[in-house]
């Protein structure tokens, strides 16, 4: 998942002007201006998972493969979000969001855009409506700029609605974006999976869309763990896999989330680097025998780690395969 | 026309924006562009109600991944390349080449080049890109094909504007490239067949001289050779039947002994085209500075050399001081004037005669009389004329001139005389042609930038510059262009470049060169050329096929050249090609009582004059000698016996 803060496309721009139109208050930054984001981020957890290879965790060594064994993935699912404050009305920010999501096939060891479906932009603006005066006819708006408002002061599971934090109304546009981000990836993703080609390397978890978690064709691999699903010993056991080791394999059952068989792989020495350098989550699938599954899998993510992505700074658990999409889309949206 | 399916697009970014000389473009991996490819822009918005189409040419090729450090690859493999062949994926690449603007239409608004699909140039795109739609109309065709243009598919026949080869536009044609590749030669044979079959008729008539400085390379271009099916498709394509030049005339001075032309071309079997090439003491005093050093023609000896050119050569010459009056039409004449004059000074005592102080007399002689000896074989002492045929020149014939193995002088004093009677000639209107073609290898030797200013030099300089408006054409070739005057090659309209020695493509007059052209041009292969012309604006590489005459090596390996055997045998080799019935006993019976000066005398007058009845003319140059009569016999006179008791014999 690319995250960028940064840049500008004539749409948006257009769209603006008439957004200043129906509400002229509202003060534009200048598209030069740096605006510092804040980070969304879960908080950091230790959660239990059940094991469904063996009793205990422990670390197993991932056979290692002929060299002239190639990685299974046939594609790579990456999406891509940017999230702009291209005004202000009163303190209130104005959102421009933009998410992406493409799939990059592998033909004859080089990558290309997958054609069955189209790679996915989607731009839209990100406004507490509720804080905001009334803009109109917002469908209205839609229709003139082709860009959809999507409001972001409504009430919560809990009935709350956010504050006029500047900051809050903020975190509620990025996660919004971050929502529309993931979405794209789920319907191309289930879209792969329909058609039932090769699989899938897929970045981050596949849990939250449930035709994927249970398609054999996509691979989940996660890079970031705020949470982790080990604790006490399994945790020393994760944190000391060694370069092609894998943990056990359990099973990963989020709530409101489907349930998926998930392991530990470092496909990087660790050594001089912190506990996390180099390790990856893989989620798979529910399967009749997931440890066979997750050799397998293991075999395919070591391998994709060749070429290495650098300069990406995540090099050490990006697949260059992932990177591939991301400068895709970076030079699409 | 344009391909359906564009194979690239341009691009630019501030750092590498495009111009209205160059413009950048991407390829697909596998797209079959490279250095030298003609390529087609269609920009996407018009221009004045058109939409603009630039033809471009590729001049540099870059190609790089997503890389940012070497050391990112290392580190990817483990430090192993063996590994690096594993990997899954191949990084992102690219193919970014840059091209040389040819042509834009419309040609104003002069622009840059905008943003657009690129396309392979067809071969109608290739006649526009390099302007020769200019002249390949229909009424008004002076293309000469030169070769094919050849890329990812297209194959455009790459034609040369007679007028701006052979003038009056532009002319002259200068082809470099390293020795021994079958560049230079074979291209000049080639442009020539093609030049021959091609040239305009309404442009009038054309020939060639060709001077074959070394090797045989020259020596067989009426025989046929080998040539492949490449070659011949080719042929086809480029409008040339493959076949050996119909109309080619020999010319090789003899030897120093006199027996054998001086002439790799001297077997038998190919000595009916081959003429002798011999000068007397009027043809060569014309040009006396060529063969005389700045020491030696000071003004008095320059002096004394126009009044004897003036005064003495072919006139009756008396003088108080002669003691005979003398009618100077050879070196031998000369030698016996110069005799008379010194030893009548001597006996008057003098130091002058007519102003000529007898130390300039003295060295005048020797150094005119020295030039029969250091051109001995061209230059006769007896004033015995063979020439080239001036005035009766014959269209679409080559005459070559064989002075190979021929001392410096003498290549100089052939090469002065000859084209300067070419010059006068066709100044005159009368050399038989309208269109002469010289072709000249090794100017680095005749033609150098730096050195002594020689009279040959002075000439090639002439033609260069001047040549043009009398239809006096130099095609030149030599090895190092940068080491050739800069004004003959300045003036050559049209320029070849073969395969290049890359210390030449060093030289400052290869800068205009992008990097990779100058690489291209130093790994062409056989038959492969860089075209530079006044309508292409970026040079064209081309192939041109193989010359349909028999290569140097292969006919000297198939016509030995002869040796010098006995006179009669030399006699008997020169005279049969005009009559085969001849035998080495009738040539022995005829010149038994013959000095060898007689003997050669006759052979060049029978050659000269070509009988139809060649044993009479050749008996007849012989002087009458009524053979002795045995002396008669002494009668026998009767011996007195001696007594045989006389001891003493009374």
């Amino acid at each position: 998942m690319l995250v960028s803060g940064s840049g500008r496309d004539a749409v948006g721009q257009s769209a603006l002007r008439l957004l200043m139109q129906r509400l002229p208050g509202v003060s534009a930054i200048d598209g030069q201006a740096s605006t510092e984001l804040p980070v969304l981020s879960d908080p950091p957890v230790l959660r239990s998972a059940q094991l469904v290879e063996g009793s205990v965790l422990r670390a197993i060594k991932v056979q290692a493969a002929p060299a002239d064994i190639q990685s299974g993935f046939g594609a790579f699912l990456d999406g891509a979000q940017r999230v702009q404050i291209m005004g202000h009305y009163a303190g209130i920010p104005i959102v421009y969001g933009t998410a992406s999501a493409a799939i990059r096939i592998r033909l004859n060891r080089r990558m290309a855009t997958w054609g069955h479906q189209p790679p996915r932009v989607q731009r839209k603006f990100f406004l507490p409506l509720r804080y905001l005066p009334a803009l109109g006819d917002v469908a209205s708006f839609g229709g003139v700029t082709g860009l959809e408002i999507v409001d972001t002061s409504k009430p919560d599971r809990a009935g709350a609605f956010p504050s006029l934090h500047p900051t809050a109304l903020l975190e509620r546009a990025m996660r919004a974006v971050d929502d529309m981000r993931e979405q794209l990836e789920h319907q191309l993703a289930e879209a792969w999976c329909a058609v039932g080609e090769a699989p899938l390397f897929m970045d981050g978890g596949i849990s939250g869309n449930p035709r994927v978690a249970s398609s054999a064709c996509a691979i989940g691999v996660v890079k970031s763990h705020r949470t982790l699903f080990v604790e006490d010993d399994a945790l020393r056991t994760v944190f000391g896999l060694a370069r092609g080791e894998r943990s056990s394999v359990f099973r990963v059952s989020p709530r409101s989330r489907s349930s998926v068989i998930s392991w530990y792989l470092r496909v990087r020495e660790a050594r001089g680097h912190d506990a996390m350098w180099g390790l990856v989550r893989v989620e798979a699938a529910e399967c009749d025998r997931p440890a066979e599954r997750a050799e397998d899998i293991s075999r395919w993510v070591m391998a994709e780690m060749s070429p290495l992505s650098l300069p990406d700074g995540r090099w050490d658990k990006m697949a260059y395969g992932v990177r591939d999409c991301e400068e895709f889309l970076r030079a699409i949206s | 026309m344009i391909h359906l399916e564009a194979l690239g697009r341009v691009v630019a970014t501030e750092r590498m924006p495009n111009t209205p000389h160059e413009f950048h473009f991407w390829t697909a991996i596998d797209s079959p562009v490279g250095i030298g490819t003609i390529v087609l822009v269609e920009g996407a918005q018009p221009v004045d109600g058109q939409i603009p189409r630039i033809y471009g040419i590729i001049v540099e090729g870059f190609s790089y991944t997503d890389l940012q450090s070497p050391l990112h690859d290392v580190l990817g493999h483990d430090g192993s390349p063996a590994q690096a062949g594993f990997a899954s994926t191949e990084r992102t690449e690219i193919r970014l080449y840059t091209a040389a603007v040819l042509r834009q239409i419309p040609e104003e608004p002069l622009q840059p080049v905008p943003m657009g699909r690129v396309f392979l140039a067809g071969e109608e795109d290739v006649q526009v890109a390099l302007r020769m739609d200019g002249y390949l109309r229909d009424g008004a065709h002076t293309g000469i094909p030169i070769g094919v243009y050849r890329a990812g598919g297209t194959d455009a026949v790459i034609y040369l504007d007679a007028d701006f080869l052979l003038g009056p536009e532009a002319a002259h044609l200068n082809i470099t490239g390293v020795s021994g590749l079958a560049t230079k030669t074979s291209a000049v044979e080639w442009l020539l067949a093609s030049l021959f079959t091609h040239f305009p008729e309404d442009k009038g008539s054309i020939a060639a001289v060709c001077f074959n400085v070394k090797g045989p390379d020259l020596c067989y271009l009426d025989q046929p050779g080998r040539i492949e099916g490449t070659d011949e498709t080719l042929y086809e394509k480029l409008g040339v039947v493959p076949k050996p030049f119909e109309r080619v005339e020999y010319f090789a001075p003899y030897t120093a002994k006199g027996l054998s032309l001086n002439t790799f071309r001297n077997n038998e079997a190919l000595l009916d085209n081959v003429t002798p090439l011999s000068w007397g003491l009027r043809e060569v005093l014309q040009f006396a500075e060529v063969l005389l050093n700045k020491d030696d023609i000071d003004a008095k000896a320059d002096a004394l050399i126009d009044f004897i050119k003036e005064n003495v050569v072919d006139k009756e010459f008396s003088d108080p001081v002669l003691q005979k009056k003398h009618t100077v039409q050879s070196f031998a004449d000369l030698d016996a004037w110069f005799r008379d004059v010194l030893q009548g000074m001597e006996r008057k005592d003098g130091d002058s005669w007519r102003t000529h102080h007898v130390a300039t007399i003295r060295k005048v002689r020797n150094r005119l009389s020295n030039i029969s000896t250091r051109c001995a074989g061209l230059v006769t002492d007896s004033g015995a004329v063979s020439d080239l045929p001036f005035g009766s020149f014959a269209d679409r014939t080559v005459y070559v001139v064989d002075v190979a193995n021929l001392e410096e002088d003498a290549q100089d004093l052939i090469f002065a005389r000859i084209v300067s009677k070419l010059r006068e000639h066709l100044e005159r209107r009368d050399l038989g042609v309208k269109h002469l073609v010289v072709f000249v290898d090794e100017l680095n030797k005749y033609a150098p930038g730096d050195g002594a200013d020689t009279y040959v030099r002075k000439m090639l300089l002439d033609i260069a510059e001047r040549g043009r408006y009398l239809g006096l054409v130099l095609f030149g070739a030599q090895q190092f262009r940068s080491q050739v005057h800069r004004r003959v090659v300045g003036n050559s309209g049209t320029a070849l470049f073969g395969r290049m020695d890359p210390d030449e493509l060093s030289t400052p007059g290869y800068a205009v060169l992008s990097p990779a052209t100058r690489t291209k041009l130093a790994t062409l292969e056989k038959g492969q050329l860089m075209v530079r012309h006044p309508h292409f604006t970026q040079p064209i590489f081309v192939r041109f096929p193989r010359p349909a005459v028999m290569q140097g090596r292969e006919g000297a390996e198939r016509y030995p050249q002869s040796n010098e055997a006995s006179i009669e045998s030399a006699v008997l080799r020169s005279l049969r090609p005009l009559d085969p019935s001849l035998t080495l006993a009738w040539v022995q019976d005829i010149t038994a009582l013959y000095t060898e000066q007689e003997v050669l005398r006759a052979r060049n007058a029978t050659l000269l004059a070509r009988p139809a009845d060649v044993k009479a003319y050749f008996s007849s140059q012989f002087r009458k000698i009524i053979p002795a009569q045995p002396a008669p016999r002494p009668l026998a006179t009767s011996v007195r016996s001696a007594p045989e008791n006389d001891p003493y014999g009374f």
